[in-house]
């Protein structure tokens, strides 16, 4: 199997960032015919797509948007979610910089769709660049009459506002986003069968749809092309095709575009394969994932179902490759560092918890490990899985506790040893 | 009235019927079952909590099966109870063994960080931490790192320091700080494990709501300075009170220890000051322990006093006060209970003859039957009551300097009821330092020059009346267009046009600089609120702490019923002293040298008068001036009422003996009157609320044990006949 492009058909195509260009490839057609249609019929259409977020949740598109209409009338939102910070993943950021119409379309798209007249786009602070790139292109979107009034015939709008955030992981989780967005701490907020969905009551109270950026550049092409094509790609339970983002000991990393249900291998071939050595491991879906071992990953199909069956998740996509020379005590120091460092702190066992495993592993990879701390790694994990107040808890334990099941005798090495299993030159190096 | 639906929950096996979308902690509550938790506050919002975990419960909902039956489904992760709506067959269950290590991870990963320094901790012994480690924590710790170490002993404030390595981060203090004093002083600064509560860069912790933090406190992070190291819990012991600072009538309770008053805390009631205390309330106790409460009755002997016995002091007070006879005169009683008034005024009254009484203080005050022909015998609006109003007006009143208590309703009105809150103040307001100002939840904010306020209250007098004439356009919301001339001729600047009214009740707050001075203001918006069809009442509220009892008991020149002819007030007595018509003064409680408007004109009438007896608690500038200055017993040790400004009657308790030799006001005038050959046989308070009970009709439902806990409202005027 080879890739299937869609939202990166025209990836290649110069100045596809321009809107100019972008309408030679079909641009914005689906914004047209989306205001032909009510907004029944177009979420309807989402819903024949089978879309499904793709913002690591896999939650279906069309109940989100279904979820808007209920509501009683009043300002409503559009957000999009473009606080891209899973490490591993770098697929929101290609879209933004090649594709940022696509973008814009699909949350034009939505603002119908939804009877919203407002959209906020919350782009990752460090994102300077496909900030640039996205304010370029809502500004051409405004002169072509894509958002404002523009080519609208009821007298509805649909205005974009570029938000960028200010350095926090825990802002690409949704209600924190929308905390961050609305002035607050970037905390995450209550969620069912606490408080409503955003849908109901999420920016200021209103009814807020919020996606992720590839989520939205997947509408456009679904409204243009028909939800049955859309769902003919990828497998009865996960339609369609998912940017996967490749990285680490392969010969071409990079974004793929893929049908969902692709074996993972298959990917690694895309991407040109191990280099440097033997494979060792892949964490499929970003840093927040079990990690697989080679072994595992031979028969892994990239979907849903698929990456649960293996003990792991297709979460962002970001899928990182590594090779026999990977320390994986290493690996899991650098990633109990960075959810220690991303933890906002509101609650107790994700603040707390996130600190203790970084100062584990600080003392494991110092040569200070002691024979319990494998298991008391493990403790700790399970002390904060399902019991935090957001998933960041549950992402920073996933990994760690994984790995320890997994490569006991490289933590157990490390202890006894108090030097790296794989010798000397192993990876990550970090000062 | 919305009707209250219920549901069934079934926790740990009992089911009960709750409240629809009561959160599952309390309904368990109802079933004696107490779920631990240190950041669930009921009074604070649950948004930013829900944080410490330590509420955890298996939550199970009833899901249709394909084929129309209920099963039972066991959510995937486990729900804090403190945020959780109860819903209609929720099956909760707080014990499970995942529940169990749940609780026990949850204080590890609290204590990992936690300095564990309880015997030096004035928490100790009454930690929410420190008992729930008791019960459901591990013994021991697998913690070998290096806790952290920020500094300990951090000053917020000139009350309340804070020790932040012993803070668990349950964001009870900064969302007091957001949701109930509204001030927002205190808020997280950086994230992760790093997060602190502070107040905003090194600024001062300002808030005159500060030291409810400290009792909001789950652990020993923040502390009262003046308490700190005093004590430990269990050597206290504790008295129920009520605050003396002003007229709200808080309800607190009094730890002291061997005699000595060290803390005062919040006692709950939900009708005065739910379980709030303001600064000025908690802090300002110092005068029961004070160095210098005087001790004995003093005697001037030429320029010094001399220590005398009671008995010759008291002679010597009956014989002055008998040659005075009509011509005695009393000041103050504001600060007196119930019970020294009552008694006081027998004294004057039926002893001497002289119905030259007064307990006001200012200039010019308004007669009492001015101000019955004014505002009539309506009723104050009772604190509770703010939370049903759908317009609350506060006019030249600094609401959270001159009634704290009473700013935090209006303001929970205001944020979490929807009532519409207008002021019209000084602009000089604007500039005062503090932090907690109605302009920041009012819906309008107009701000005048002295001298404005006839002018702006016959423009609210407009909007009040104009937006209800039937005949009327719908003006009102544009009043400024359409002001009379009074308020153009008054060149009024208004910060914003006065809104249109919504029906619903009216509460009309007046403060004290403003009808004390003249009942013009007071006047022109009660005939506006008579036009009305809605209820609209005026309230000009007493500020000291028993100035409501001085109004009910009559502690006024034209007070009595029995008197022909009225007294002589304030300003007439300080005057009949200078020019000989007043030969003797009683001062009660009060400081009159400082608080009296002219302290100029109390100096010479003191100095040229020919008998001054002072009762305090120290030797104060007035009683440095008396002949005889008689010890009075602080509120901590003695028993009795005070009448609170919404007309409440609450019983303060004796927390412990002076030990000095102070006496009771109502023992010191009984002792006077009994001299002076009228008998006045009160063995204690109960036999004097009692009299008092029989002889004035608004306490006629009084009795010394109907009181309770919580007090009661007096009755209510509207339904008496007038005085």
């Amino acid at each position: 199997m080879a890739e299937k492009l869609v939202l990166f058909e025209h990836r290649h195509l110069p100045g596809v960032e321009t809107a100019a260009v972008y309408e030679t490839v079909g641009g914005y057609e689906g914004l047209r015919r989306a205001l032909q249609m009510t907004p029944a019929g177009v979420i309807e259409e989402i819903k024949v797509s089978g879309l499904q977020g793709r913002g690591g949740a896999g939650f279906p598109t069309w109940i989100k948007w279904n979820g808007m209409l209920g509501n009683p009338p009043g300002d409503r939102y559009v957000v999009c979610n473009a606080d891209e910070g899973e490490p591993g993943t770098f697929k929101d950021r290609e879209l933004m910089l090649r594709f940022p119409h696509m973008i814009v379309e699909g949350m034009a798209i939505a603002g119908h769709a939804t009877g919203s007249a407002t959209g906020y786009i919350y782009i990752r602070g460090e994102f300077t660049e496909p900030a640039d790139a996205i304010r370029r292109a809502v500004d051409e979107a405004y002169e072509r009459g894509y958002l404002g009034e523009g080519i609208r015939t009821d007298g509805s709008r649909f205005d974009i506002h570029v938000h960028l955030g200010a350095g926090s992981y825990e802002c690409g989780e949704e209600t924190a986003l929308m905390s961050s967005l609305m002035g607050e701490r970037g905390q995450p907020r209550a969620k069912p069968p606490h408080a409503p969905l955003p849908v109901v009551a999420g920016l200021w109270r209103r009814p807020t749809l919020i996606n992720n950026v590839e989520t939205y550049a997947c509408a456009p092409h679904i409204l243009r092309r028909g939800g049955a094509w859309y769902a003919s790609m990828g497998t009865e339970r996960a339609k369609g095709t998912k940017i996967f983002s490749v990285s680490g000991h392969v010969a071409r990393p990079g974004n793929y575009e893929i049908e969902l249900g692709t074996p993972l291998l298959e990917l690694l071939d895309m991407a040109g394969g191990v280099t440097g050595g033997a494979l060792k491991a892949i964490i499929p879906g970003g840093s927040s994932v079990p990690i697989l071992p080679a072994a595992k990953c031979t028969d892994v199909r990239l979907d849903y179902d698929g990456c649960r069956a293996a003990g792991t998740m297709l979460g962002s996509g970001g899928c990182m490759v590594f090779n026999e020379t990977t320390d994986i005590v290493k690996l899991m120091w650098v990633t109990a560092r960075f959810y220690a460092h991303e933890s906002c702190g509101k609650c107790t066992p994700c603040r707390e918890g996130t600190r203790w495993m970084a100062k584990i592993m600080d003392r494991i990879v110092q040569g200070k490990g002691r024979p319990e701390d494998p298991d008391l790694l493990v403790s700790v994990c399970n002390n904060i899985d399902g019991r935090s107040y957001c998933p960041l808890g549950d992402a920073a334990a996933w990994p760690i506790r994984a790995s320890v099941l997994q490569y006991r005798d490289e933590y157990e090495h490390w202890v006894r040893h108090k030097t790296s299993p794989v010798g000397e030159h192993s990876v990550p190096k970090v000062a | 009235m919305s009707q209250v639906e219920f549901v069934n929950i079934t926790i740990d096996g009992t089911t009960v019927q709750v409240p629809a979308g009561e959160m599952v902690i309390e309904s368990a509550r109802r079933v004696g079952i107490e779920i631990p938790h240190f950041c669930y506050h009921p009074r604070l919002t649950m948004e930013a909590g829900a944080n410490c975990r330590m509420c955890l419960v298996e939550v199970s909902m009833p899901r249709k099966n394909p084929d129309g039956t209920l099963a039972l489904a066991r959510m995937p992760k486990p729900q804090t109870s403190c945020s959780l709506p109860a819903a209609e067959g929720m099956v909760i269950e707080t014990e499970t063994p995942m529940i169990v290590e749940a609780r026990k991870g949850m204080l590890e990963f609290l204590l990992i960080n936690h300095p564990l320094d309880c015997p030096i901790c004035d928490r100790g012994g009454e930690c929410p931490l420190q008992n729930n480690t008791m019960h459901y924590g591990a013994a021991t710790t697998r913690f070998v790192e290096e806790k952290r170490h920020p500094p300990k002993a951090y000053p917020l404030s000139k009350y309340v320091i804070f020790d932040r390595e012993r803070c668990i981060h349950c964001a009870r203090c900064t969302r007091f700080a957001s949701d109930i004093s509204g001030d927002a002083q205190l808020d997280f600064l950086k994230r992760g494990a790093d997060m602190e509560v502070s107040s905003f860069r090194d600024t001062e912790f300002t808030s005159l709501y500060s030291g409810n933090v400290i009792e909001v406190c789950p652990v020993g992070a923040l502390l009262s300075r003046p308490y700190r190291f005093t004590a430990r819990p269990w050597d206290l012991s504790t008295q129920k009170s009520i605050c003396t600072e002003c007229s709200n009538g808080c309800n607190i309770k009094l730890d002291h220890r061997a005699g000595k008053l060290l803390r005062v805390n919040a006692r709950l009631n939900e009708e005065v000051n739910e379980e709030w205390t303001c600064d000025q309330g908690k802090f300002g106790m110092d005068y029961a322990s004070h160095e210098k409460r005087l001790r004995r009755p003093l005697i001037r002997d030429g320029a010094v006093f001399r220590e005398v016995s009671w008995d010759e002091a008291l002679t010597h007070v009956a014989t002055a006060l008998s040659e005075a006879g009509p011509a005695a005169a009393f000041l103050g009683g504001a600060r007196s209970s119930n019970e020294d008034l009552f008694v006081l005024r027998r004294l004057f009254q039926e002893v001497l003859g002289s119905q030259n009484m007064d307990h006001r203080l200012g200039p010019a005050y308004p007669s009492a039957a001015d101000v019955r022909a004014a505002l009539g015998s309506q009723s104050p609006t009772p604190i509770a009551a703010y939370e049903r109003m759908t317009t609350i007006i506060v006019f030249g009143c600094d609401l959270a300097v001159e009634l704290p208590i009473l700013y935090l309703r209006v303001r929970k009105a205001a944020v979490r009821r929807g009532a519409k809150v207008i002021e019209c103040q000084p602009s000089s307001y604007r500039e005062r330092p503090h932090a907690n100002k109605v302009t920041d939840f009012a819906h309008s904010s107009i701000w005048y020059e002295p001298g404005q306020e006839t002018a702006i209250a016959e423009a609210l007098a407009h909007v009040m009346t104009g937006g209800r004439d039937p005949g009327a356009s719908d003006g009102a919301s544009d009043a400024a267009a359409s002001l009379p001339n009074a308020v153009a001729e008054a060149n009024v600047e208004f910060g914003s046009a006065i809104p249109r009214l919504d029906d619903g009740p009216i509460a009309i707050i007046i403060g004290r600089d403003v009808w004390s001075r003249s009942l013009s203001v007071p006047a022109t918006l009660k005939a506006a609120a008579d036009k009305m069809g809605t209820p609209c009442v005026i309230n000009t509220y007493a500020c000291s702490v028993n100035e409501q009892g001085a109004r009910e008991l009559g502690i006024l020149p034209d007070g009595s019923v029995q008197a022909s002819a009225p007294g002589l007030n304030a300003d007439q007595i300080l005057h009949g002293l200078k020019d000989g018509t007043v030969k003797a003064l009683w001062v009660s409680g009060v400081d009159i040298a400082s608080q009296f408007h002219d302290p100029e004109l109390v100096t010479q009438s003191l100095e040229q008068a020919p008998f001054v007896v002072v009762t305090a608690l120290d030797l104060n500038r007035t009683a440095t001036m008396a002949d005889v200055v008689l010890p009075l017993a602080s509120v901590a040790e003695y028993d009795g009422t005070y009448t609170s400004m919404e007309r409440r009657v609450q019983r303060f308790h004796q927390a412990f003996d002076a030990g000095v030799d102070v006496r009771e006001e109502w023992r010191i005038a009984a002792n006077v009157g009994m001299r002076l050959g009228v008998d006045m046989p009160y063995a204690s308070w109960r036999d004097i609320f009692g009299a008092i009970a029989t002889s004035e009709r608004a306490f006629a439902e009084c009795t010394p044990d109907n009181l309770g806990d919580g007090g009661r409202l007096l009755a209510d005027r509207n339904n008496e006949d007038s005085r």
